[in-house]
């Protein structure tokens, strides 16, 4: 009885659920912003299901009202962009980035909070739209105007209004959370933490919120612009009253391209942890790649108008000749990333196996793109399902793989426990099957002349085949979902202790404990390359070679690093 | 333990490398089973048949970049994998600067090179008679409406001959000639669609406020025995509801079929309707927003009727009432569509007594376009 008088009476509003919704702590932040994006991962993917169930055999089976598949896809790109990949990788940088820097949190805590928050309430103003009279947005996630206008044909019900909204209120979340990053990385590095000493993930968070900064306002006025338009008699987008469509495409693909890099740049920031830390090795041509990240980021700016080479009103040489620039930094990183397992040790743990899904399906999502950078050959191609197949090798064979592997690999960090490896691999298996049998028959299906968003074909097209095993690769690809989710189900009440550093980690989120304190760290090793903790362990190796024991500098045990040497608290 | 930690038994690249051989055969004899499945449609014009060949080279260059990389990476993820043996670290390689210049040099020039053989091809694609000053042989404007094509011929002056208004299935379609220079003028009236025939592997948009021009030319080789060749097509730009009914075929004929196609045309849209039958009756239909006014409509059996049918719709959008007979798929009775803004008197001959769905032929499936005729 005693005790409980010596320690503060704890309100009962101060739970742990209380706790949870008002942390202003990056990691809880982190939790949540993947929490809530693998919830809209899920409903996405349903969305998907349905699409793909009504396209497995020819005729009409499950939509007889034809909008609800024009809301289903148009709903399932949408969620899938900015309620999932966009804000998991987010997820994840939030909760790495301060702790690869030596930071106790992000500069504005109370900012990041913000940002998540406004995440869920944009996804239920999105969803919101079903319950209208008119149904959910219909004219696709690019929503084209006229299309999205308020015609009688076109998209008359708020549930486009909606759409607006809630993109608009993402979108905010994107830039306030890249505004956040950029100030943390600049200001809140730990001291020896030089920006050419910085872990590849915290880099590509940094070219990535630049671009968010940048390209997100700009998508925000097409928005705005497409809003008035509907609601207040604007006449932006159409042409009958002096306005030109084509503008909305020009100002919807300035922000919505250099996006596509938003959503792969972080995770190729993950392989580019996960590679080294699993090869034994240090990245090769760390400055290459960051200098190629950069690159990706700049060329980024210059390629929007290639998904309007058939508009007919865009210059087309010169889109063509920088979208094809643009496959030379990507390919210093492809070459970067093999040079890397290339004479390593691979210890083949599922970290390590869905980076390497990432590599081997990534570079089919940038070689089929060739063929669409390619104007003429883009003229057959363009909005047929090879498109489809394309996007979803970068997006899904990519940056989903990139955020699995990301989730295996700090899972041990964020919970303090293992996920179970076996069903890792059985996750791994499932979904690399799957999606290979959902995507690589939409080469198929788009070269032979199938145009996107329809929900029916003829059966004498020669389509049937292909369109039966991307259903089935679809529903692989749920199944695959199920072990993922016992896994963190089972880890949890019972998986294996991780430790500070289950994986021997290079960077310094493993200096901590695992999970770690508020704050973060009560002490950090030197800082002396970009891999402070395997210099920790094995010494200093700046050449080639492992000469650790003889450079004197190498620092064999954690050194003070205290917190009050970290700058400025604000 | 100081022994080179790349000493491996030579086994072990044997084995890496015979699996990446097996992969690379597995991946070739799919690609034979699955035969063309990875190239484009035979190509039937002109400007496709350069597509086609600039597909091929790119598809080359493709093929070796995957193997060339796919390859390195299966066999660096087999030969390195860690054995129990591998306490000491493998070098530390940071990086090396001469195979960083390398790989970014080499793939500059490939995608260098890709880019001129696009531009050379591009110049050949995108070339039209009028934009050089010439006179195209044929002249058609695509209209493009929620949910079909209105295909108009032009003379050399680009004055009205006549107008397609079925777009695709019997007897309709845009009949052009093979040869001969086709330029297409594309037109909308509400919101973006797009011009695709994936055997011409080509698409341009259909942008409403914006006129776009191609060119074609049908390789006479695709008419077998002097037959005229149909190719489907299609929208290829999300533009509603109905996106996946705009259905429109290209039919290519010789000069002569396509003559007499096109003075058949003048005539079916000189031609004034037959006055309608003295004492039949005349029931109304309308339609508005792609759906008809009435759902139910009642006729006399054995007796012929008449429908004064009403377009509402903007004039890119066309409609008609065309009869299914009761097994709902035979066509018993077959109007020509009116342009939107216009109203028709259909006649139809007598009808056993029974029910009929009467039904829209440019919108097929669409909910509202279709209905229930009684006739007793």
């Amino acid at each position: 009885m005693a005790t409980h008088a010596l320690s503060p009476a704890v309100p009962a509003y101060r739970g742990g659920l209380y706790e949870w919704l008002t942390t202003t702590d990056h990691k809880k932040i982190g939790i949540m912003y993947l929490i809530n994006s693998f919830f809209f991962f899920l409903i996405g993917g349903l969305f998907a299901l349905l699409v793909r169930t009504e396209l497995a055999a020819p005729g009409i089976q499950l939509f007889t009202n034809e909008h609800v598949y024009n809301e289903s896809f148009s709903i399932h790109a949408t969620v899938m962009i900015f309620l999932f990949i966009i804000p998991v990788l987010a997820g994840l940088g939030n909760y790495a980035v301060p702790l690869m820097i030596g930071a106790p949190d992000m500069a504005f805590p109370r900012i990041n909070a913000l940002s998540f928050w406004m995440l869920p309430l944009g996804g239920v103003l999105l969803l919101a739209g079903f319950l209208t009279p008119g149904g959910a947005a219909a004219a696709g996630w690019t929503s084209y105007p006229p299309l999205s206008e308020r015609g009688a044909l076109a998209s008359p019900g708020p549930g486009q209004d909606l759409w607006i909204v809630s993109l608009i209120l993402i979108g905010t979340s994107s830039i306030l959370g890249g505004i956040n990053f950029l100030v943390t990385i600049f200001k809140m590095r730990a001291p020896g933490m030089t920006l050419f000493r910085m872990p590849i993930m915290v880099w590509t968070m940094l070219v990535t919120s630049v671009l968010v900064v940048m390209a997100t306002p700009v998508i925000t006025s097409a928005l705005v612009m497409l809003f008035i338009d509907r609601n207040y008699g604007g006449s932006f987008f159409l042409p009958d009253k002096g306005g030109q469509a084509v503008l909305y495409q020009n100002v919807f693909w300035f922000y919505s391209h250099p996006a596509v890099y938003v959503m792969v740049l972080p995770a190729m920031g993950v392989i580019s942890e996960v590679l080294p830390v699993f090869s034994r090795k240090p990245l090769f041509g760390y400055k290459a790649f960051i200098f190629a990240t950069a690159g990706i980021g700049a060329l980024g700016f210059s390629v929007w108008a290639h998904h309007m080479f058939t508009t007919g009103a865009v210059f087309l040489p010169f889109f063509a000749l920088m979208t094809f620039f643009i496959a030379v930094p990507t390919g210093v990183k492809m070459f970067n990333w093999v040079f890397t397992l290339f004479r390593g040790q691979l210890t083949f743990s599922t970290p390590l196996i869905f980076a390497i899904g990432f590599l081997t399906m990534f570079l089919i999502g940038g070689i089929n793109g060739a063929f669409s950078a390619a104007v003429p050959v883009d003229f057959a191609l363009h909005d047929t399902y090879w498109v489809v197949a394309h996007l979803h090798y970068v997006l899904f064979g990519g940056s989903v793989f990139g955020v699995f592997a990301g989730i295996y690999y700090w899972f041990p960090k964020m919970t303090g426990r293992m996920l179970s490896e076996s069903l890792g691999k059985i996750h791994f298996i499932l979904m690399f099957i799957g999606f290979n049998l959902t995507f690589f028959p939409m080469h198929m299906l788009g070269i032979k002349g199938m145009p996107r968003r329809i929900a029916d074909y003829a059966g004498d097209a020669g389509w049937n085949d292909w369109n039966l095993l991307a259903t089935i690769g679809g529903f692989t690809i749920a199944v695959s979902m199920l072990p993922f989710l016992w896994n963190v189900f089972v880890s949890l009440r019972g998986g294996k202790l991780a430790g500070d550093d289950p994986w021997e980690g290079n960077t310094l989120e493993w200096a901590t404990s695992s999970p770690p304190p508020p704050y973060n760290f009560d002490r950090l090793p030197a800082i002396r390359s970009e891999r402070p903790l395997f210099d920790a362990r094995h010494g200093l190796h700046t050449h080639d070679g492992p000469g650790g024991q003889s450079d004197e500098k190498a620092p064999m045990a954690l050194e003070e690093g205290s917190h009050d040497d970290q700058g400025p608290t604000p | 333990m100081s022994t080179s930690p790349r000493k491996r038994p030579a086994s072990d690249a044997l084995v890496a490398g015979g699996v990446v051989v097996l992969l690379f055969a597995i991946v070739a004899v799919v690609m034979w089973i699955s035969g063309s499945a990875l190239y484009p449609p035979a190509a039937v014009t002109t400007q496709a048949k350069e597509i086609s060949k600039l597909y091929d080279v790119v598809f080359a260059i493709a093929v070796a970049v995957f193997v060339a990389v796919e390859g390195l990476i299966v066999w660096s993820i087999l030969r390195y994998r860690r054995r129990p043996t591998d306490v000491d670290l493998p070098p530390q390689t940071h990086g090396n600067n001469m195979v960083e210049v390398l790989w970014t040099l080499i793939p500059t020039v490939i995608v260098l090179y890709l880019f001129a053989i696009s531009w050379q091809t591009l110049n050949t694609v995108d070339y039209t008679s009028v934009a050089n000053g010439q006179k195209p042989d044929i002249q058609i404007r695509a209209l493009a409406g929620q949910f079909q094509w209105q295909f108009e011929y032009l003379d050399g002056n680009g004055n009205h001959i006549a107008t397609q208004t079925r777009a695709a299935g019997e007897g309709g379609g845009m009949a052009v000639p093979v040869g001969k220079k086709v330029y297409v003028t594309l037109r909308s009236g509400d919101v973006i669609h797009a011009w695709y025939v994936p055997r011409f592997l080509f698409k341009r948009d259909v942008v409403p406020g914006q006129e776009n021009h191609f060119e074609f030319t049908v390789d006479p080789a695709e008419l077998i025995d002097g037959k005229p060749a149909t190719f489907h097509g299609q929208c290829a730009e999300l533009c509603g509801t109905g996106h996946r009914v705009m259905l429109f075929s290209v039919v290519a004929m010789s000069q002569a079929d396509y003559d007499a196609w096109l003075a058949k045309l003048v005539e079916i849209e000189k031609a004034t309707p037959p006055p309608a039958p003295s004492g039949a009756p005349v029931l109304t239909l309308g339609a508005k927003g792609i759906a008809y006014d009435k759902k139910d409509l009642q006729a006399p059996a054995e007796a012929p009727f008449v429908i004064d049918f009403k377009n509402e719709d903007p004039a890119t959008i066309t409609h008609d009432i065309d009869i299914h007979g009761a097994d709902g798929t035979t066509v018993v009775a077959n109007q020509e569509p009116i342009a939107g803004g216009t109203s028709t008197q259909y006649t139809y001959d007598p009808l056993p007594a029974g029910t009929y769905q009467f039904f829209c032929s440019v919108h097929p499936g669409v909910p509202g376009m279709t209905g229930t005729l009684t006739v007793n």
